[in-house]
């Protein structure tokens, strides 16, 4: 995830616009204008439809190919019953005229004229409205096409829709899955938690994620929670942690505990060390037991190695406990071994939990619940997190912006 | 010697952008020689109805001098005239009709400034749209310089303002990319002309904490200031920032100050004030954590500077060459496209003082490099003492004959908009 760097030397506009996009592109893949998505889907078309003929500015191509439809002139039908003796000349015309009774005389022209004069008539209705029928087909071609045009755009826009969610998705799972071993680490991580030895706590549900309340409130400028690793309430009773480890000490933390102290072939070691040593013990099998009887998912998995291996270890301790009681040395020293095995497997709960946790929470987007201050960068300050792919769930894809500015009221062109 | 500063509105009460700017350039200039402001006796841009009384008055120690307008405009004849000569191939005459139905139609100041021209050693149009720029530059040819606070809209594809642009003795434009649209559209580059812009009379002590006590405002917000209209592009700022209110890592507000065309989205982070006065204004803008600039059209965004005057960072929107060069040639604020960089930008400014801070101080500098008032005044003297030493050009081509003005050749103002270049200016400008 590139980091928003910014010197204190010079501000570029330019370059912060530019560090900007690459965290849009980045986060919620590239936003196309309108502009973009009609020659993303020209291209589209070029490239699957040429072949078969179909060019992808079909419209224009359309109108191109076909000018405006201008109605055929249609032949002259008329057919009247003088129309077989008009003549241009008019001697002629007289000459049929005085000849007509002649003709008449021979055969009797008028069935045929009435036969064509109905079919004139007819070839002219039909003519009519082939023409208009040619019309309206016409019509329906260029909708026919506007439509295949803007289904062809709409299709590249769902596509581009689609993609985008698909690396959403994935962005998603990528966070559950984190989410996911984050609290398994924490789950693991509470079965350690221990009670003071002396006043014994109710057992009650661990909280899931430790809120570190030594630490100041952020500032607002500042707001870039990071997740901070989880910290069992450990408090060992015998050599005091300063206040500065207690506030933030990692699961680690519990390592520091000086090792000669617990061991076994150390002289001078009396009932009572051994006796705090094993009511420790005690107390972080009832954190996990609480762990346990919370019912928390990590804890109780059937998957969860860590989990199980936490259960074994605390029933050989048990049976520690039974032989530690008679005293032996030899039995001191395999306590000793089981309380280190213990302890082991505590810290590499708690390093997995550090582990998984830590790195990705740079590039996470700020944690509601996780109010821990971020040390302050003046010169390179981290980018704010673009919208989360959660976050910006409910915001469509393809964005409003991507439509031109809108046309003016036409009744006010006025600047103002 | 002696300006007439011409303008379609005057008054300490008007607002808008170009009558705000004649006023302050008129109140500046008035202590470096005589100046008279003619106008007319409207104050609404939309019907140009008579409000004032005609004749002579003083504003802020500024002699006024009123004509009345012929009529007021009619919303339906011009409607249909924008229509036809900025969609349709038309006529000379159309737009002149256009100019006609626009208003405010004043033939009063118009033949006061053809019989006076004489008296006066320059005459400043403001607002090349008007009636008034355009019959009385070619009333004071010669005399006229122009100050066209042009947009990016079609207007500035309509045949009749290219001679406008050739003719006028000089050019004081507001922003580079204004001045490179006028070239492409006119080609008048032989025309004096300067980057000039305004200046704005911003408080030095501006009590930041007094303006959040008085309107009981918490917490840290972006502020715009205008009209809150679809040509200013606020409802896109209402979409694009509902976006921002899903994100939970943003924390802003959204405070709006100026009347209100459209329906203010409910939400306990966004706030509307209304109009307020200058102090309150400048106190909102020393307030807030940025400006919000997300008009469209824009020839000089004055919110702008006074954000900058102030120290704040701008966020503008990236489809406003004007605004987006701004930006860029100050360093001093991001721009946006989509609602992607909106969010990105304005979290970028929000959640990183470092970066509003230097954003702020950049601002600053670059309002007292160029749009301090010394230095504006400085450019307004400076070309007047060029002209003075210039023999003035022909003026203006001729307006056609009756034929000539009835010939259906002219292209839509939309296609010729269409074609002018695009894109911010240089980094300087």
């Amino acid at each position: 995830m590139p980091d928003f760097n910014v010197r204190s030397d010079s501000v570029n506009v330019e370059q912060i616009m530019e560090q900007i996009r690459g965290r849009i592109r980045e986060k919620r893949g590239v936003d196309y204008t309108e502009q973009q998505i009609r020659e993303l889907a020209a291209v589209k078309l070029e490239k699957f439809l040429d072949p078969r003929g179909v060019r992808s500015d079909l419209l224009d191509q359309f109108r191109k190919a076909q000018p405006a439809y201008e109605p055929p002139e249609l032949p002259n039908f008329a057919f009247e019953d003088a129309t077989l003796f008009e003549s241009h000349r008019a001697p002629i015309r007289w000459i049929r005229k005085l000849l007509m009774p002649l003709l008449k005389l021979l055969f009797n022209p008028n069935p045929l004229i009435q036969a064509l004069n109905i079919q004139s008539r007819l070839n002219t209705i039909n003519a009519e409205r082939d023409a208009r029928r040619e019309a309206a087909r016409r019509q329906m071609d260029q909708l026919y096409y506007e439509l295949v045009h803007n289904l062809v755009v709409e299709t590249t826009r769902t596509g581009i829709e689609v993609k985008n969610l698909k690396m959403r998705v994935e962005s998603i799972a990528s966070r559950l899955e984190f989410n996911e071993r984050r609290a398994r680490a924490l789950e693991g991580a509470v079965v350690y938690r221990s009670t003071e030895p002396d006043e014994p706590r109710p057992q009650r549900p661990a909280p899931q994620i430790p809120q570190p309340r030594q630490q100041p409130p952020p500032r607002p400028q500042q707001q870039q929670p990071r997740y901070t690793p989880p910290q069992p309430s450990y408090t060992a009773p015998v050599p005091v942690a300063p206040p500065t480890q207690t506030a933030i000490a990692p699961p680690a933390a519990v390592t520091e505990q000086p090792p000669q102290a617990q061991g076994a072939g150390v002289p001078g070691e009396g009932p009572g060390q051994r006796s705090r040593r094993r009511r420790r013990r005690r107390g972080r099998r009832g954190g996990g037991a609480a762990a346990t009887i919370m019912g928390a998912p990590g804890s109780a998995q059937p998957g969860s190695t860590g989990a199980a291996g936490t259960v074994e270890s605390v029933d050989q301790m048990d049976a520690i406990d039974r032989m530690d009681d008679d005293g032996s040395p030899d039995s001191e020293e395999m306590h000793d071994a089981a309380a280190e095995q213990v302890e082991q497997t505590g810290i590499a709960e708690a390093d997995h939990a550090a582990s998984t946790a830590e790195p990705p929470a740079v590039d996470q987007a700020p944690v509601e619940h996780a109010h821990v201050e971020q040390p302050r960068v003046e010169l390179v300050a981290p980018l704010p997190a673009a919208p989360s792919a959660t976050e910006s769930s409910s915001v469509a894809p393809a964005e409003p912006a991507a439509a031109p500015p809108p046309a003016r009221d036409p009744a006010d062109h006025d600047p103002q | 010697m002696k300006i007439a500063v011409v303008v379609q509105r005057y008054g300490q009460a008007i607002n808008g952008g170009a009558e705000l700017h004649a006023r302050y350039i008129a109140e500046h200039l008035a202590r470096h020689g005589q100046v008279e402001v003619l106008t007319t006796c409207s104050t609404d841009y939309v019907t140009w109805r008579n409000e004032l009384e005609p004749g002579v008055e003083q504003v802020n120690g500024v002699p006024v001098r009123r004509f009345k307008v012929k009529h007021e405009r009619d919303p339906l004849v011009f409607g249909k005239r924008s229509d036809r000569v900025f969609e349709q191939l038309h006529s000379l005459g159309d737009e002149l009709d256009w100019l006609d139905a626009e208003g405010p139609t004043s033939p009063a100041l118009i033949d006061y400034i053809t019989k006076h021209a004489s008296d006066y050693d320059y005459c400043l149009f403001f607002s090349y749209r008007y009636y008034h720029a355009y019959y009385g530059a070619r009333a004071s040819r010669g005399r006229a310089i122009l100050v066209p606070t042009a947009e990016r809209d079609e207007t500035i594809g309509l045949s009749i303002f290219q001679p406008l642009f050739r003719g006028v003795r000089a050019i004081m434009y507001n922003s580079p990319e204004e001045r490179a649209m006028i070239h492409a559209v006119a080609g008048n580059e032989s025309v004096p002309g300067v980057v000039v812009g305004i200046g704005s009379d911003v408080p030095n002590n501006p009590q930041a904490a007094r303006f959040r006590q008085k309107y009981n405002i918490r917490g840290p917000f972006a502020v715009y200031v205008g009209r809150i209209d679809q040509n200013k592009g606020c409802k896109e700022l209402f979409e694009f920032f509902d976006g921002y209110l899903k994100d939970p890592a943003g924390k802003l507000s959204l405070v709006l100050i100026g009347n209100t065309l459209l329906p203010i989205p409910e939400h306990k982070r966004i706030r509307h004030l209304g109009f307020l006065d200058d102090t309150d204004k400048f106190e909102a803008m020393a307030a807030a954590d940025a400006l919000i600039m997300p008009s469209y059209y824009e020839s000089l965004s004055m919110v702008a500077l006074e954000a900058w005057a102030l120290g704040r960072p701008v966020l503008a929107n990236g489809k406003c060459d004007v605004l987006k060069g701004q930006c860029l040639r100050s360093n001093a604020g991001l721009f946006y496209e989509t609602l992607g960089e909106f969010i990105g930008t304005l979290e970028a400014i929000e959640q990183n003082r470092w970066l509003a801070g230097s954003l702020g101080r950049n601002g600053r500098q670059y309002f007292k490099d160029n749009y301090d008032w010394p230095v504006i005044e400085r450019k307004y003297l400076d070309m007047f003492e060029r002209l003075k030493n210039e023999v003035p050009g022909p003026g203006g081509d001729p307006l056609p004959g009756w034929f000539d003005r009835r010939r259906q050749d002219l292209p839509a103002a939309q296609d010729v908009l269409a074609k002018l270049p695009k894109g911010p200016a240089g980094r300087h400008g």
